[in-house]
Parts: structure tokens; C-alpha cells; sequence
């Protein structure tokens, strides 16, 4: 037991944090928690940032940051609906709708990938802070976005494609949820049990050291950052299914929210740490905190970002005992 | 007035239980330059830190100027005129030479706004200790270490120092930056200031220094007079071992050279290269700073492309544009800096050591196979007797001679035709580098092909069969064999 | 002697970004001059871009002294948020503010420095990266604001003093436009910008506490050594950050006659890369006063001056998007040249 809170801190951190929440709207609210609903609620919402986090995963992993993700899958989730809107047949088959919402994935996903060999380029090559580089992608993408659409939504979603984002896989794991698991079963294979995962936290470890036993670092970083581009795209085209339409700037708070649950589950962007189960305990934390919350009629939604950002701020603090000695300042005494 | 500037005395210091310092004594005479000698993690750095306040003394006495000093704080230090500086001299980078020598004595008089002319005025006084002549409006981090670190002493010079102590000076300069170094540390010492310079470096401390205190493991083993001393026994008094003879004998060496470069040109970094090596020798190229030993090296790892001449690989031309180049053509490199280029320091030991071959240790599809890492890591562990009981904690954990072990291990652990040590053992303890250059000649007889770049000549001396001097970017000597001794290589590098 | 001294002093100015960044300005000013019909150096052009430089303005000055110590502000745009909202709510409940607006700004920025000592307690009190702490500050006073404490939008009940207070105009600029006479106003919130450019100039130019800004973001260890506080400038930067972010909100709800929690965010997306792009540096110890309002003044500018040459005002993100992206890429380029 010692030995698994030694080794395990932040997740201990987590199911700890997790009971507490869990118990005390237990016992105000217990009656609508425990409910079918309230849970099909949570696990229907929370695969959209969960997707986009476990993408941006890798940044953080390999060392940087990217703020231009949300802005990225709205330009491609925008581009591709509009293609959707305009290649599906009126009274078409189910065929042919599923063939256009394919492309219109494709599209999306290609974007991405643009998106994220841009970042990589801009911060592999050019060598622009990831900040910096990321932050301007993202008024570029938000500004093509608002250009295109004069900020309005796009709709035309298939209705076929709704329904899909709507649906029950077998008939009990809602649609979201599944691409939720799969995206995650492969994060954590790629990270756990491929040479490109070990060297993406030595990478983000020590970049330089990691140059010099022979990796190609620049080709790493652009893959990542295409990677988990790619990634994130795909949890904002699950937002469409949601929506029902894109728009320039759906979901703009998921840039913090994705950072804030990473900080959470202990992936600090200097790199080189943090678990990818921790990262899903965060996201289901983080969802049940806000979930929890909804249930209250006076209590808005924005409560939900006092708890977290008062969490953020405790778990940085209790952070710098969480790993270790190196992180707090040594006490000076003159 | 006491015939002593400082006087300590049974100076004693424990962190979380262990002694770093055992009842150290030494005295600094005025208008001397002292040395403090011994290896890395002897204690050098506390004690300095000591004297000027930053940690304080378990035991002990201080006497400063006939007086018995209790506490001594930063600014207790200041004050009664003991400077230190730093090996990263402290200083800022993005602000001018004016306001790095003018602010410490800002900060220190209280002052709430800025005065540039007093800046000026104070400036213009620091320079004029020395008589460094520099543009003052230009920015810090432009200038070149050499400068930075006469800023730095004319910085210190401002507080009326009676003592400098100046941490490891000679690190990062040229033999010509040194030399202009020693006469402006001359120039104090005859002005009645007292040096205490630190450095683990034979000539340079010969050279300089009045008084000597030499220190291993807390203690310091001898303290007197530098001309009483001997190198030999300095290096006995350093090290605590009397200097063995056991040299590198090449007992394997091909024919053919593995590794042959010709009229190698990068100008600016060097110019010229030739030389070849074959299987079963270990090449020492040494020289100073400055003097094209690194880039040269980096150019073979394929992280510094030279603009024209060829590098002639088992008889094939080859082109090394990256380390993955390197990695693919067996040849390996471990870095000057092992914290920065080297370690992953906050990942696991095991990880570390495999990091350059894991693809030997995955399947065909990239699937890494965790337990053949760990057998691998184990057996370097054992190999090279790394103080650890699990490879599984973090690098972070070791000591710097076993640190060094694991980026060895690392290039090792792979398949070599060349390996490149570039300064193997700065910042090893005694045991470690024993161990280090045992392994070294044990693989070379076994047929790699070894160089070692260093600027530690007895490094150079007793591990390697040949040696290239280096200087300026040009090849200026090459000696094999007996021909190779610490005379020889001094004759032509200076 | 004083020609050499000159040429080198002029050979150091063409080095420094903020005169590229003026260069900028000045030939882009040019270009939308020509390219408009002459519609840029309009009186009424004019006094609409200053206008609309004075908030933004301020909040770069706010901006820019926490990144020359090395720091990132996330937070700013929330603290002023929560501050002018909770003020101006205060000042309605009590009747206050109905001739003059001092109770709000005091109020506000009071509010500022105390959500300011938070950021400034744990920044200082921990080795963190300041960009994550501010993250969760802003996330936490978001939430304080609209969640616990349930602040509501104030529009036509703004409290008189704030609302006139916003209307002052220096002068005003009347311009003849289709036979109607259309009145620019030009606003006396650019007395307080003006103030605000000369006060942090003078801050980290003539005290020692904004040398200690440029110490500590050049080098921590050293300024530490060198015998600054580290810790208690820490906490001092953040607390008058904070009072000031205070400030420039109530600056904002005077402006716009509206107090709307809400405004506020994601401002700090549009602001920091203005003030990079004026030659901070996110490492820290870089970055003038001068070259900020450059900055400051080229994307307003654009954002402005869109539609005089054609462009389509939603395009007006993407172009700013654009210049900031050519601006860190010409400063990464030119830092890697030199690195050389």
C-alpha cells in the first residue's frame, strides 16, 4: 500500500480527490448522482476534451506546449461540414451519406496534420517558443475561421452523422465514449510499449541528450505535434456530432480546461513526465466535478471553474513535493 | 595585525548527516594568491561557501584580520571585503557593462532610482582597477567569456575586496585568455590583495599560486607552500593514490584503418585534419580550448558538417550529416557536458542506457520488449559496478562518476566500430575514472577503435597509444608511442 | 571620439527590435495611406485608433513589465474582470459613483491588488512556472466571479459618475461625410494611457525596482546574489499588476459604459503576442515601453484600417495572427543567427 502511494502519488491524489467529490455530492445530492442519467451524461461529454487532452498529451510529454489546437479543429471541423453541407445527396442512401461524412473525416484529419506539421516546423526548425508559435497559429486558424463563416455557425451537418455521434455501439457504449477508448488504447500502446513513446520522454527529459544518442528529434517533434494535432481534431469533430454544426469558436475554453486536467494528472509541460491513466482519471474527475455541479440549479456552471482552478493551483503547490525535491527552492539561510 | 588575512580553523559542516567538511583548516595569507586544489565533490564549494556566508559553519573558528568572526552572512562577507566569484560569474546577460558593475554597489548603498551618471562614474572606477579598457554601453551577454570575467573581477574590485575568490576561472578560456587572466591576477596580488583561486588543474595551479591547500573527501591533506610541493606528490595529495604506471598497451591493432580523415576543413573551427585510426587503438587529441578539439569531434558525430575534405569509413567515403548517420555508421560519442547533452537525469537509469539502441532491444514494428531492457541495463550495472541497487530510479540518483558510467554504457551497449570520448572523466571521482579507463582499454583491446579528447593530459597520457595535438584549429604534432609524455604534449601546445 | 561614439550608438539602435518594429509601423502607416486614397491621416481615423489603442494599450504596459522579469501573466484580463465587476456592482448597491467615478476606481483597484498578492504569494513562494499558477488563477477568478459571487452584466443602470467619466473627451472632431456631420470624440481615457506608457517607462528605467525587473529576468541566481529581494519584488510586481489590472478595467467599463464579466476573456491571447511582438521576450530581461506601443499601435492599426483598404473586418484575427506569427519568427531567426 505504501509502496503504490510512493510510487503512484498523483494517482493516489486522484482517487482521493475523486472519493471526496464523490461522497460529499453523495450525501447533498445523492438521489440525482446516483441516477442512470446523470452517468450517461458523463461519460456522453466528457470524450470530447477527453480526446483532445490525451492528444495534447504528447505535446506536454515531449516537452512543449500548444495553445492552437481548439482554433485548428474548428478551421478543419468547419472546412469538412461545409463539405459535407455540399456533397450530400438529398435523398442519397446511407452508402453514399457515409462515403461523404468518410471524406469529409478525411479532410478534417488532413488539416490537422497541416496544423500540426506547421507547429512542428515553426518550432523544430525555426526554433520559436511553442508558446509564441502556437499562439499565433491560433489566431490564424480562429481568423481563417471567422473569415470563412463571418463567424457564424456551419450547418448542414449530415443528419446521419448526428445520429451516428448519437448512437449506442452494441447497444450500451455511447459512439463518443468508444472513439473515447480507442483513441486511448492507442495513446497508451504508443506511449507504454513502442520505441517512439520511450524516446518521446526521454526527448522531453532532455532534448539535447536525447540529440545526442542518435534521435532524430526534429522528425520526432513534427510526428508529435501532427499526432496530437490529428488527435484534438478528431475530438472537435465529435463536438460537431454535439453541436450539430461547427463554428469558429466552439469550445475555446478547452484550450485552458486540456491544460488544466494534464497540470492535474501531473504532465507538466517542461516534459519528460506524467502517466496516461492518470490523465484519464483527471478527465473523468474533472467531468464529474462539473456534472456534479450541473445538479445544482443555483449553482452555475462557472463554479465548476473556481473548483478547478483552485485545485490547479493546490496540486502546483502540493506538486512540488509530488516530484520530488526538484521543483521547490532549496530554503536560503543567509 | 595578524600575519593572516583568514584564518580557519576545524571548520566542520554536515548536510542531512553526512560530513561534507572535516575539521578543514587553512589559512590565506594578504597579497597572495592561494589555491584551493582537489577533485570534484571534495568539499571545495562548501567551504567557499563558508566564507562567504552562504551556508552556515557546524564548527569551527573563522579569523578575519585578527578578529574572530562569528556569523558570517552574504552581507557580512561583503563587508568586510571577501568577493566571490562564481564560475557563472553572476552576471546578466541582456544588460550593459555599465549596469553589471554599477548595480551590485546600487543595491547595496539602498539607492531607490537610477543615476547613470553615477553608474557611469562607478564603472569607469571598476575599470580603472585593472586598467580594462571595454565599451561600456555594449551588452553582456555579446562579450566573450574572457570579458565577462574581467567584468566580473572589476566588479568585485569595487567593494574595496581584500579577498577574491575566484571558483574554477580557467574553465572556459584559451591559453591565451588564461595568461591575460594570470597577469591581472598578478596585478591584484601585488596590490595586497589576497586569491584564493580553485581549480583541480596541476599547471595552472604551479603556476599561479603562492600557498596551496589541497583537499579529498572533507579534508584537507596538505596546506603550505607550492614550491614545497612536487606535481607528483600534488597529484598523490589529489587523488590519495601514489601515480600508477599501468598505460594503455595496444595489444590488438588492425592493419587497416577504420577510420581514416583527410584534409577535414571547417573554417573558423578547423582546418586540414588528417589522421587515421585503426581497430584496437586508443587516439588522444588534446589541446586547449578554442582549439578545434570539440568541433572536430562533432563534426564526426555528424553535428558540425565540414565544408570540404572526406571521411573514409572501413575503407568507404562516407558523408556524416547527423548523429542517426553516426548511430547507423557504429560510431559513438559521448559528450563534454554530461548533465546537458548527456542524461535524461529525471528518467530511469535503465532508460538512460538504452536509449541508442532501441532498436536492438523492440521488435520489427517499433513494440519495445521491457524486459530485455532491463537485463541490458542490468548487465552495464554489473559491468561497470554502477552504484545503484535498481536500474529502475531515476539518473538523477547517482553520483557524477556513475552518472558518467551510464552515458558510456549507452554508446557501449551498442554495436562500434569508433567510439568518441570527449573529456570522459571532468567531474569524476577518483574510483570511477579508474574503473572508466580499465573498461575503455579492455574494449579497445577487444578491437574498437577508441579517441579520447581531453584537455587532462595525464588523461591523454596514460590511456592513450597516440596522441594529435591540436592548436588553432590546426594539427600542430603527433607522437605515438613512448614519444608520448606530458613534456612532449606541453612543448607543442603552448 | 563623439562620431565613433555616434555611429555606434546608432549601429546599437538598428540592432534593437523596437526600432524595426517602429520602421514597421511607419512604412505600413504609408502603405494603408496610399493604398486608402489618403483615409488613414484622417482626423477621425485618428482619434478612432487611439481610441481604441488606450485599454489594450494599458494592458500591454501590464503586460510587459511581469514578462521583462521573466514571468507570464495569464491572469490579467481575469483580475480585471472580477475587480471592475465586483466595483461597479458595490457602487450600484450603494449609490455610489453618481457624480464622480473615485469610489469605482479605488474600489477596483483595491480588489485588483488583492486577487494580484494571490498570484504574487504563490509565484514568489514557489519555483512554478508562472504561466500554469496565472492559468489557474484566471480559471479560479473567472469562476469567483461568475460563479460565487454571480456577477451580473451592468448596462443602462451603470452608475452616472462611471458612465459620464467614460464620455470625457479631450476635443472632438467634426467631419463633414455625405453632406451629415459626423462628431468623433477623441476620449480622455487616453490621459490615463499616456500616464500609464510614462509611469512604467520610468518604472523599469529610472528605479531600481524596474532594473531589479530586468536583474531578475536576465538572470535570477545572479540578482539573487547581487543582494536583490527576489521573493518580496516578486510579490510586490504581482500585487501592483494586479492593482493596475484593476485599474485598466474600470478604465474599460467607463469606455464602454458597460460592465460585463464576461468581456474580458481570452484578452490575454490578443495582448501577449503584441507585447512579444514589440520585443519582449518570453525568457525574460527584454522589452521597452517604446517598441510596446509600436506594437500596440501596428495592430490596431490593422485591425482599424481594414476596411479603408478593402479588406473584409473578419479577416482582422487572421491578419493579426499573421503579423505575430513574421514577428517571433524574424526574432527566433535573428536570436539563432546570433547564436551562431
Amino acid at each position: 500500500m505504501k509502496e503504490f502511494v510512493n510510487k503512484n502519488r498523483y494517482m493516489t491524489m486522484l482517487l482521493g480527490l475523486l472519493a471526496v467529490i464523490l461522497v460529499l455530492f453523495t450525501i447533498t445530492k445523492g438521489s440525482l448522482l446516483w441516477t442512470g442519467g446523470t452517468w450517461k451524461g458523463i461519460v456522453m461529454q466528457f470524450p470530447e476534451y477527453g480526446v483532445i487532452t490525451l492528444g495534447i498529451m504528447f505535446c506536454f510529454v515531449s516537452g512543449h506546449i500548444d495553445m492552437s489546437f481548439v482554433a485548428l479543429g474548428d478551421f478543419a471541423s468547419i472546412i469538412a461540414v461545409r463539405y459535407m453541407a455540399a456533397h450530400t445527396p438529398e435523398n442519397g442512401t446511407n452508402g453514399q451519406i457515409m462515403g461523404v461524412i468518410l471524406v469529409g473525416l478525411l479532410i478534417a484529419v488532413l488539416i490537422g496534420a497541416l496544423g500540426g506539421v506547421i507547429n512542428g516546423v515553426l518550432i523544430a526548425y525555426l526554433n520559436i517558443p511553442p508558446v509564441m508559435a502556437t499562439i499565433a497559429m491560433q489566431l490564424v486558424w480562429l481568423g481563417l475561421s471567422t473569415a470563412l463563416t463571418q463567424g457564424y455557425a456551419v450547418n448542414g451537418v449530415p443528419a446521419l452523422y448526428t445520429e451516428i455521434g448519437h448512437s449506442n455501439v452494441f447497444g450500451f457504449i455511447p459512439f463518443p465514449l468508444l472513439v473515447f477508448i480507442i483513441v486511448f488504447i492507442i495513446c497508451a500502446f504508443l506511449l507504454k510499449f513502442t520505441t517512439y513513446g520511450e524516446k518521446l520522454y526521454m526527448l522531453g527529459s532532455n532534448i539535447k541528450a536525447a540529440k545526442f544518442s542518435g534521435i532524430n528529434t526534429k522528425a520526432m517533434l513534427i510526428g508529435t505535434f501532427v499526432f496530437a494535432d490529428v488527435v484534438a481534431t478528431i475530438g472537435c469533430m465529435l463536438m460537431v456530432s454535439s453541436n450539430n454544426s461547427a463554428k469558429a469558436d466552439y469550445g475555446t475554453s478547452y484550450v485552458m480546461q486540456v491544460i488544466l486536467i494534464l497540470v492535474l494528472a501531473g504532465v507538466l509541460p517542461d516534459g519528460g513526465l506524467g502517466k496516461i491513466t492518470n490523465v484519464v482519471l483527471a478527465i473523468v474527475t474533472v467531468q464529474i466535478i462539473s456534472s456534479c455541479i450541473n445538479m445544482f440549479k443555483d449553482l452555475n456552471i462557472y463554479y465548476a471553474n473556481m473548483i478547478w482552478g483552485g485545485l490547479l493551483i493546490v496540486v502546483l503547490i502540493l506538486g512540488t513535493k509530488l516530484n520530488g525535491e526538484g521543483l521547490i527552492r532549496k530554503k536560503k539561510k543567509a | 595585525m595578524s600575519e593572516y588575512l583568514l584564518e580557519m580553523k576545524g571548520i566542520c559542516k554536515s548536510f542531512a548527516g553526512v560530513r561534507a567538511l572535516d575539521h578543514v583548516n587553512f589559512k590565506v595569507r594578504p597579497g597572495k594568491v592561494m589555491c584551493l586544489a582537489g577533485e570534484n565533490g571534495c568539499g571545495k564549494s562548501t567551504l567557499v561557501k563558508i566564507i562567504s556566508g552562504v551556508y552556515t559553519r557546524d564548527e569551527g573558528e573563522v579569523i578575519f584580520e585578527g578578529q574572530p568572526v562569528t556569523k558570517i552572512t552574504p552581507a557580512e562577507a561583503t563587508r568586510m571585503g571577501i568577493q566571490v566569484i562564481y564560475q557563472d560569474l553572476s552576471i546578466f546577460p541582456n544588460l550593459t557593462v555599465m549596469e553589471n558593475l554599477a548595480i551590485n554597489s546600487e543595491i547595496t548603498a539602498g539607492v531607490k532610482f537610477v543615476n547613470r551618471k553615477r553608474w557611469e562614474e562607478t564603472a569607469k572606477e571598476a575599470l580603472s582597477k585593472i586598467g580594462y579598457n571595454i565599451d561600456l554601453y555594449a551588452k553582456m551577454g555579446e562579450l566573450s567569456v574572457a570579458d565577462k570575467q574581467l567584468v566580473a573581477i572589476c566588479r568585485a574590485l569595487l567593494f574595496n575586496a581584500k579577498l577574491i575568490i575566484m571558483d574554477e576561472p580557467t574553465t572556459a578560456l584559451t591559453k591565451k585568455e588564461v595568461d591575460a587572466l594570470f597577469t591581472t591576477v598578478r596585478q591584484l596580488r601585488d596590490s595586497g590583495i589576497a586569491i584564493m583561486f580553485i581549480s583541480h588543474k596541476t599547471e595552472e595551479i604551479f603556476e599561479i599560486s603562492d600557498d596551496v591547500c589541497i583537499m579529498r573527501n572533507g579534508k584537507n591533506v596538505y596546506s603550505g607552500l607550492t614550491s614545497e610541493l612536487t606535481p607528483d606528490q600534488f597529484t598523490y595529495y589529489m587523488t590519495g593514490r601514489e601515480l600508477t604506471n599501468d598505460r594503455f598497451e595496444p595489444k590488438n591493432i588492425s592493419r587497416e584503418p577504420v577510420l581514416k580523415v583527410d584534409q577535414l576543413t571547417l573554417p573558423g573551427n578547423y582546418e586540414n585534419v588528417t589522421f587515421s585510426l585503426r581497430k584496437g587503438e586508443i587516439l588522444g587529441i588534446t589541446g586547449l580550448l578554442g582549439s578545434g578539439r570539440t568541433e572536430l569531434a562533432l563534426s564526426l558525430f555528424g553535428l558540425n558538417n565540414p565544408k570540404s575534405g572526406t571521411i573514409t569509413l572501413n575503407g568507404s567515403q562516407v558523408k556524416i550529416t547527423s548523429p542517426m548517420k553516426a548511430q547507423k555508421l557504429k560510431i559513438g560519442y559521448v559528450p563534454e557536458d554530461r548533465l546537458t547533452e548527456g542524461l535524461c537525469l529525471q528518467q530511469p537509469i535503465a532508460d538512460n542506457i538504452t536509449l541508442a539502441s532501441l532498436k536492438r532491444l523492440s521488435n520489427a514494428l517499433g513494440i519495445l520488449k521491457h524486459q530485455d531492457i532491463l537485463d541490458d541495463a542490468q548487465i552495464w550495472k554489473e559491468k561497470f559496478s554502477i552504484a545503484t541497487d535498481d536500474v529502475r530510479k531515476f539518473a538523477s540518483t547517482l553520483s557524477g562518476g556513475n552518472q558518467q558510467k551510464i552515458v558510456l554504457s549507452k554508446w557501449l551497449s551498442n554495436d562500434l566500430d569508433v567510439l568518441i570520448l570527449n573529456g570522459p572523466t571532468v567531474g569524476v571521482d577518483v574510483g570511477a575514472k579508474q574503473d572508466i579507463h580499465a573498461l575503455v582499454h579492455e574494449l579497445a583491446n577487444e578491437g574498437l577503435a577508441v579517441i579520447i579528447i581531453s584537455d587532462d593530459l595525464s588523461e591523454v597520457v596514460t590511456n592513450c597509444n597516440r596522441v594529435i595535438v591540436m592548436k588553432e584549429g590546426r594539427i600542430v604534432g603527433e607522437m605515438d608511442g613512448d614519444q608520448v609524455t606530458e613534456d612532449n604534449i606541453l612543448e607543442i601546445i603552448r | 571620439m563623439s562620431a565613433s561614439a555616434g555611429s555606434s550608438r546608432l549601429k546599437r539602435m538598428t540592432k534593437r527590435t523596437e526600432f524595426w518594429i517602429f520602421l514597421v509601423l511607419i512604412v505600413m502607416c504609408i502603405f494603408i495611406q496610399a493604398r486608402s486614397g489618403g483615409q488613414l491621416f484622417t482626423a477621425n481615423t485618428i482619434v478612432t485608433i487611439l481610441r481604441s489603442m488606450c485599454v489594450d494599450g494599458m494592458f500591454a504596459m501590464i503586460c510587459l513589465i511581469v514578462m521583462v522579469s521573466g514571468g507570464f501573466d495569464l491572469s490579467f484580463p481575469a483580475v480585471a474582470a472580477l475587480a471592475y465587476s465586483l466595483a461597479t456592482t458595490i457602487c450600484l448597491n450603494n449609490g455610489w459613483c453618481q457624480t464622480n467615478p473615485i469610489a469605482g476606481f479605488v474600489l477596483s483597484i483595491i480588489i485588483g491588488a488583492v486577487l494580484g498578492m494571490l498570484n504574487g504569494w504563490i509565484i514568489s513562494n514557489f519555483k512554478l512556472n508562472t504561466m500554469i499558477v496565472t492559468l489557474g488563477t484566471q480559471t479560479f477568478f473567472t469562476g469567483l466571479s461568475m460563479g460565487l459571487l454571480k456577477m451580473k452584466e451592468i448596462t443602462s443602470t451603470l452608475p452616472a459618475g462611471l458612465a459620464s467619466f467614460g464620455k470625457w473627451a479631450l476635443f472632438t472632431v467634426k467631419v463633414d461625410m455625405n453632406g451629415r456631420e459626423l462628431s468623433y470624440d477623441m476620449t480622455g481615457m487616453f490621459i490615463p494611457f499616456v500616464i500609464f506608457c510614462i509611469v512604467t517607462s520610468f518604472v523599469l528605467n529610472k528605479t531600481m525596482f524596474g532594473r531589479a525587473l530586468y536583474a531578475i529576468g536576465g538572470n535570477e541566481t545572479s540578482a539573487e546574489r547581487a543582494g536583490y529581494n527576489v521573493k518580496r519584488i516578486k510579490f510586490i510586481l504581482y500585487t501592483v499588476v494586479g492593482a493596475a489590472s484593476g485599474f485598466v478595467g474600470m478604465v474599460r467599463v467607463c469606455m464602454a459604459r458597460q460592465s460585463i464579466p464576461k468581456a474580458m476573456i481570452g484578452k490575454e491571447m490578443t495582448i501577449i503576442p503584441a507585447v512579444i511582438l514589440g520585443g519582449a521576450s518570453i525568457f525574460g530581461g527584454e522589452g521597452t515601453v517604446f517598441g510596446t506601443v509600436c506594437a500596440v499601435a501596428i495592430i490596431t492599426v490593422v485591425s482599424n484600417s481594414m476596411l479603408l483598404i478593402g479588406i473584409d473586418s473578419y479577416w482582422q484575427d487572421f491578419f493579426n495572427g499573421l503579423i505575430i506569427l513574421v514577428g517571433v519568427t524574424v526574432s527566433a531567426v535573428q536570436a539563432m543567427r546570433r547564436n551562431k
